[in-house]
């Protein structure tokens, strides 16, 4: 990505609306921005979802191929997960190979999934030690208005939860729902004008400092986390983040378990 | 209101009506061509999407969308987005970039001195000086109120908004001054300088998303009025 | 069994999916789908879903790509991971550079690039969706794209491509056509000249069924241009 040319003014505002509990579209620190779901929207894909937020827009498709398992994990199939920052999502998206960011983004949205456990390997066995399915979760960014990381993390649960095992396309069985156990939820937090806010804009995040994002499944487990960018925040800060962070994972993880 | 036809050729556009690109306006090629026309194969055609504009002997199009072209003497809101020892690099929201040579600065400056006087993402208010036929221009700092800004708020409505918020009895720009006690700085190139109080700036921030959503509304400044006396969609 | 012996069309003139051998795929059209973009359109055409992007006129960077006297276009054609039955890898494809280049060349020739010397104008198609003729799908939405971004051309861009199935010739090949098929001709209209700014051709067309492919594909782009200005006015409203 071009590093974005930063106004001076910019970061003062913000910092002066910080002061106030204010922010540049009004809405409260821990307030998302006009939210909207949409599953089975990708006719390819074994499951799929388009989640707006705000000016922000991303589709993610589920497919399923069929591999050999690893010799020392016989029975266990495999998820690969890939998040893409196109070029025809924002003025600032230099085409050419991935850039750090967009790296760090499929990294950041991989683990969110993975490490909760909402995917059982096993359930990917087809032949031990000859067949397993591959989960492949695209995340494709139509419109990049930022916060495209809770965006991509909603739209990947939401397509798994959409996802059928396409076995009759591969001669294996009757298509099934594909089993998802879990419904973890990434929600990002971003130090503006020097405190931290939910759901930023592409102003705040160009304007703003580092970044921290958090999955939590039910229950309130922790199941990833991962700070951005340069600087520092307190143990305080953190403690404020997750309380908000478990309120509003409830309510977006209400909102994907009902479609 | 009238369309093109499609398979009986070009038929002529009647002023005030939407055209794209190919459409044709008028076999006449006697008027002048405004903005957006071209004569093409003997007919004047629009070559962009907008409204049809008959004026004095001249047709031209009002765009949906156009960038900002600078021209001699704007006024316009920019950001410093690059120094050399002598010239700073400015962003002024327009597709060709621009230059402050050091002679034209506000302020004494030593060669080598740029960085220390303004750096990168400071905010100006300068004028077009001259701008050549690649449309690249040299902006200049030296002439009444034009200065480094330090406080508000730069916010951004489409270039071809300028003339319309700024225009009429009603000018949308006056109601807003009124309404929110800021100070504003309307530049040519789009970008509009805010500075009062943070309720004021949110004010006028809140409804300029009004103008940039509702832009293309018959009677703008009067919707505008409405929208002001409804509380700003607060 | 040979290509040629898929039954794709019957006695009665019907096609798979209904249509008479004149007819288009259903066309959808919305404009201003990329908040974020310059300008922007998208294009369901049959169960093709196309997304186009613009972004300029801008600087042209890096400098070796400015050429001094008009704007340069950067058009980018890719294909999403989950718009092909089979995963579609993501990467550097042949297929999709031949198809930035010609599009491209075919845009190219209707943008008024000397206005904007020295600058860069970006055009993004991204296949969210693929069912044949994506490349003819592009195109065209390229072009809606760039109108909404008010770049100026000379007039718009409609692409679509006939062909030949059991040895008749037909307006807008679906998937199974364009498969077993027994040629291919897309074709890059503009609508008020009737001039050509794309042309391919594969297979096998004897004279008169090649005259025929190519008048269906012209008749197609008026009834497509028509769907166009329907859709733009849709959205823009019929004047002021």
């Amino acid at each position: 990505m071009a590093q974005p040319l930063v106004p001076e003014l910019l970061r003062a505002h913000l910092a002066e609306l910080a002061s106030r509990d204010q922010r540049a579209d009004g809405r409260g620190r821990w307030e998302g921005r006009e939210l909207s779901l949409e599953v089975g929207v990708l006719d390819r894909a074994e499951g799929s979802a388009r989640v707006r937020m705000g000016d922000t827009i991303v589709f993610c498709g589920v497919k399923f191929q069929i591999q050999t398992p690893y010799p020392d994990r016989p029975n266990e199939g495999g998820i690969m997960t890939s998040a893409e920052l196109r070029p025809g999502a924002g003025r600032h998206i230099e085409p050419g190979p991935p850039s750090p960011e967009s790296i760090e983004m499929s990294r950041v949205v991989d683990r969110g999934i993975r490490e909760s456990g909402c995917i059982d390997t096993k359930d990917l066995c087809i032949i031990p030690g000859e067949k397993v399915w591959q989960v492949i979760i695209d995340c494709f960014a139509i419109s990049d208005d930022g916060n495209l990381f809770d965006a991509f993390g909603l739209a990947a649960i939401a397509a798994l939860h959409n996802a059928t095992l396409p076995g009759e396309r591969f001669d294996i069985g009757e298509d099934r729902k594909f089993p998802v156990n879990k419904t973890p939820i990434m929600c990002s937090y971003q130090k503006v004008g020097g405190r931290f806010v939910y759901d930023s804009n592409r102003e705040e995040e160009v304007g703003g400092d580092e970044r921290i994002h958090i999955t939590l499944g039910e229950g309130d487990h922790v199941h990833s986390l991962q700070k951005g960018l340069k600087g520092v925040f307190t143990a305080s800060e953190f403690v404020e983040i997750m309380e908000a962070a478990k309120v509003r994972c409830a309510e977006l993880r209400k909102l994907v378990d009902s479609m | 209101m009238s369309s093109s036809g499609a398979s009986d050729g070009r038929t002529s556009a009647a002023s005030g009506s939407l055209v794209i690109p190919g459409d044709k306006i008028s076999s006449d090629t006697s008027d002048r061509l405004g903005h957006g026309v071209m004569k093409l194969n003997g007919e004047m055609i629009a070559t962009k999407l907008g409204y049809v504009v008959v004026k004095a002997g001249e047709i031209s199009i009002t765009p949906i969308h156009t960038a900002y072209f600078p021209r001699p003497g704007d006024l316009v809101i920019a950001y410093i987005e690059g120094m050399r020892s002598n010239i700073w690099f400015i962003d002024l929201n327009a597709p060709f970039n621009a230059i402050l040579p050091m002679s034209l600065a506000p302020m004494k400056i030593d060669y080598g001195g740029t960085r220390d006087a303004m750096n990168v993402g400071t905010t100006i208010l300068c004028r077009v000086q001259e701008v050549d036929e690649a449309h690249s221009s040299v902006v200049t700092m030296k002439g009444m109120g034009l200065r480094k800004v330090n406080s508000g708020f730069v916010d951004t409505i489409p270039p071809h908004l300028v003339s319309t918020i700024s225009s009429g009895t009603n000018a949308i720009i006056n109601q807003l001054k009124d309404a929110s006690n800021c100070r504003i700085i309307l530049g040519a190139n789009g970008r509009i300088w805010v500075d009062g109080e943070p309720e004021g700036i949110r004010l006028v921030r809140n409804a300029l998303a009004f103008v940039r959503d509702n832009e293309h509304s018959t009677d703008l400044a009067g919707a505008f009025t409405g929208h002001l006396a409804n509380g700003n969609g607060e | 069994m040979g290509y040629g012996d898929v039954q794709m069309i019957d006695e009665n003139g019907n096609r798979v999916d209904g249509r008479k051998a004149g007819d288009i795929r259903p066309i959808e059209i919305e404009l201003g789908v990329v908040p974020v973009a310059d300008g922007s359109a998208s294009m369901r055409w049959g169960t093709n879903y196309v997304i186009a992007s613009v972004y300029g006129p801008m600087e042209a960077h890096p400098r070796k790509i400015q050429r001094q006297e008009r704007a340069v276009l950067d058009v980018r054609y890719n294909m999403a991971p989950f718009s092909t039955t089979d995963r579609f890898r993501p990467g550097f494809n042949r297929r999709s550079r031949e198809i930035s280049k010609v599009t491209s060349d075919a845009l190219e020739s209707v943008v008024l690039l000397e206005l904007y010397p020295r600058s860069k104008i970006r055009v993004e198609i991204e296949v969210i969706c693929a069912e044949a003729g994506t490349r003819c799908v592009g195109l065209t939405a390229a072009s809606l794209a760039l109108a909404d971004a008010g770049i100026p051309m000379t007039d718009m861009v409609v692409s679509v491509a006939s062909g030949k199935i059991n040895g008749i010739v037909v307006c807008d090949l679906n998937k199974e056509e364009d498969n077993y098929g027994a040629a291919d001709l897309p074709m890059g209209v503009l609508p008020n000249t009737g001039e050509l700014v794309f042309l391919q051709m594969d297979g096998d067309l004897s004279p008169s069924e090649f005259q025929e492919a190519w008048d269906y594909n012209m008749e197609a782009a008026l009834k497509i241009h028509v769907i166009m200005k329907e859709a733009i006015a849709n959205k823009y409203g019929g004047g002021q």
